[in-house]
């Protein structure tokens, strides 16, 4: 920092606000700002000068649940965001399931592996249809990457090029852990969620993971 | 005042007219001085339109309060700073009435980014400050800085980017080896300094939404130093700023959300309106630079 003058520049300061304010009401301190509702209260300190916007945010209220949109009454923040998982956790699994008849040729395996796909399809379709009637997007920012459940690319490949007895070892746990993970996001969402449709959705993608991991724990 | 004064009080009032009179004339000689060498005159103001946060590490979860609200564990692992309550049901009361690691104290704004892995175990930061800066647009519009509004969220960084491209807006770079240069995925930092990130969130508000449903969309960067007019209202931008104890080969690294330039920020505004407005207003819009206590540091 540079060196000091002579007179202390803050007792300076102290001098010049004091003057300032005898000066009296007409003169504002120097640095207010025109643009600034200097009358209002910090409650209402919105951007006033800036276009048309008077009004308060439109999800302002403490009370608000985070991710909430105005633009589907009956949805909440929590009923876009698990159909938009839903809709990424099921596209990224049925990659994974088509490898099935080509590394395998245990029936029990094909079968189970034949149903979930099934229902994945008809959940898939079904969250799709919500998600778009909802208005949101069908996808989220943090979709994509190294989520919880997702197989990762990396690991499909390795799938693709496994021995029978690896892919029935490594396909298991993949698949153990997706549907562990849907079942889990589903009963969250059957509890946060506020759409009928959605948390009814919910209620049979838990319902349809945990039969599935039951008969995989079987196999 | 006037009744504490001493029954000798009016020649003592024209001693101190004449002082005020001397020391009006030392003013008006430094106010020219002043202009015509700012920073000397002003010798303990910075002249850069900043105040910040330091909130250290608080907790790990698999939450994430804006994109996956009421799911707990539907996200990939998060660090969170600044509010010890922050998770999955997260709403604004929760923060307003939670604890914090900030410096300052009423900063219970929740803060978080995907954790560090280094060789697959977690590692936290070592100094994380949250910056609040009046910069990236003219003059004339960081002297009409807005408040962020109480409730605001945002979110910087792309989590979902499959390479580094011209939308990455984070950068890695080392602590106290600046010739390392900044990347926009991992660097390799020399043994005995840090591995750091740097992120700037977007600065120009619709002036109307806390959230949008792609979370992106009520907030946008500015264009040629001025906020577009479809997010007219221009607030300080947030750089996040975090230093990491590891250094060496970047191989070591990952995120939970995979590569270094994955790497994002979400906030969570839960600044009193009050202590938000007053920081705004002393170090922002006069460009005074400021600490964490809001006056200048």
């Amino acid at each position: 920092m540079s060196p000091r003058t002579v007179v202390p520049p803050t007792a300076l300061l102290v001098v010049a606000l004091l003057v300032a304010a005898c000066a009296g009401s007409a003169t504002p301190p120097a640095t207010s700002d025109p643009g600034t509702p200097t009358s209002a209260g910090p409650t209402s300190a919105g951007p006033t000068s800036a276009g048309p916007t008077s009004a308060g945010p439109t999800t302002a209220g403490p009370a608000a649940p985070a991710g909430t949109t105005s633009s589907s009454a009956p949805y909440n923040g929590t009923d876009i965001a698990w159909l938009q998982l839903t809709v990424a956790m099921h596209e990224r699994v049925l990659p994974m399931l088509a490898l099935v008849p080509a590394q395998t040729t245990d029936p029990a395996l094909r079968r189970l592996a034949a149903q979930v796909e099934d229902t994945h399809r008809a959940e898939l379709a079904q969250s799709r249809k919500l998600l778009d009637r909802s208005g949101a997007p069908r996808t989220n920012p943090h979709e994509g990457h190294d989520m919880p459940g997702m197989v990762t690319a990396a690991e499909l490949a390795a799938l693709g090029t496994a021995t029978e007895a690896q892919f029935r070892r490594l396909f298991s746990r993949h698949l153990r852990e997706h549907l562990g993970q849907a079942a889990r996001v589903a009963r969250a969402e059957q509890k946060s969620g506020a759409d009928p449709a959605t948390t009814a959705l919910a209620a049979t993608v838990a319902r349809t993971a945990s039969a599935a991991l039951t008969q995989l724990d079987h196999l | 005042m006037d009744g504490a004064a001493p029954p000798n009080g009016m020649r003592r009032r024209l001693r101190l007219v004449t002082m005020l009179t001397a020391l009006l004339a030392l003013l008006g000689a430094y106010a020219v001085a002043g202009r015509a060498e700012p920073a000397e005159a002003r010798a303990p103001i910075v002249r850069v339109a900043e105040f910040l946060a330091d909130c250290p590490f608080s907790h790990r979860l698999p939450d994430d309060p804006i994109i996956y609200p009421g799911l707990p564990g539907a996200s990939h692992m998060h660090s969170f700073f600044g509010s010890t309550a922050t998770n999955a049901y997260t709403n604004l009361a929760d923060l307003l009435n939670s604890n914090t690691t900030c410096n300052p104290r009423v900063d219970v704004s929740s803060y978080w980014v995907p954790t560090l892995y280094a060789d697959n175990a977690p590692v936290e930061p070592a100094i994380v400050t949250f910056y609040y800066l009046g910069e990236g647009v003219r003059s004339d519009i960081v002297a009409n800085t807005q408040p962020l509004p109480l409730g605001l969220r945002i979110v910087a960084g792309n989590a979902r980017a499959t390479a580094p491209d011209s939308t990455t807006i984070s950068r890695w770079s080392c602590l106290h080896a600046g010739h390392v240069g900044a990347s926009k995925d991992f660097v390799n930092c020399p043994s005995g300094t840090m591995l750091e990130s740097y992120l700037d969130f977007p600065q120009c508000w619709n002036g109307r939404d806390l959230d949008s449903s792609d979370h992106k969309s009520h907030m946008a960067y500015p264009v040629n130093q001025a906020c577009p007019s479809s997010h007219p209202v221009a607030v300080p931008k947030l750089r996040q700023v975090i230093r990491y104890p590891v250094s060496g080969d970047p191989a070591r690294f990952r995120l939970a959300s995979g590569p270094g330039f994955t790497m994002h920020g979400d906030f969570f505004n839960a600044w009193p309106e009050a202590e938000m407005l007053r920081r705004v207003r002393d170090c922002i819009r006069p460009v005074i630079k400021c600490g964490a206590d809001g006056q200048p540091s």
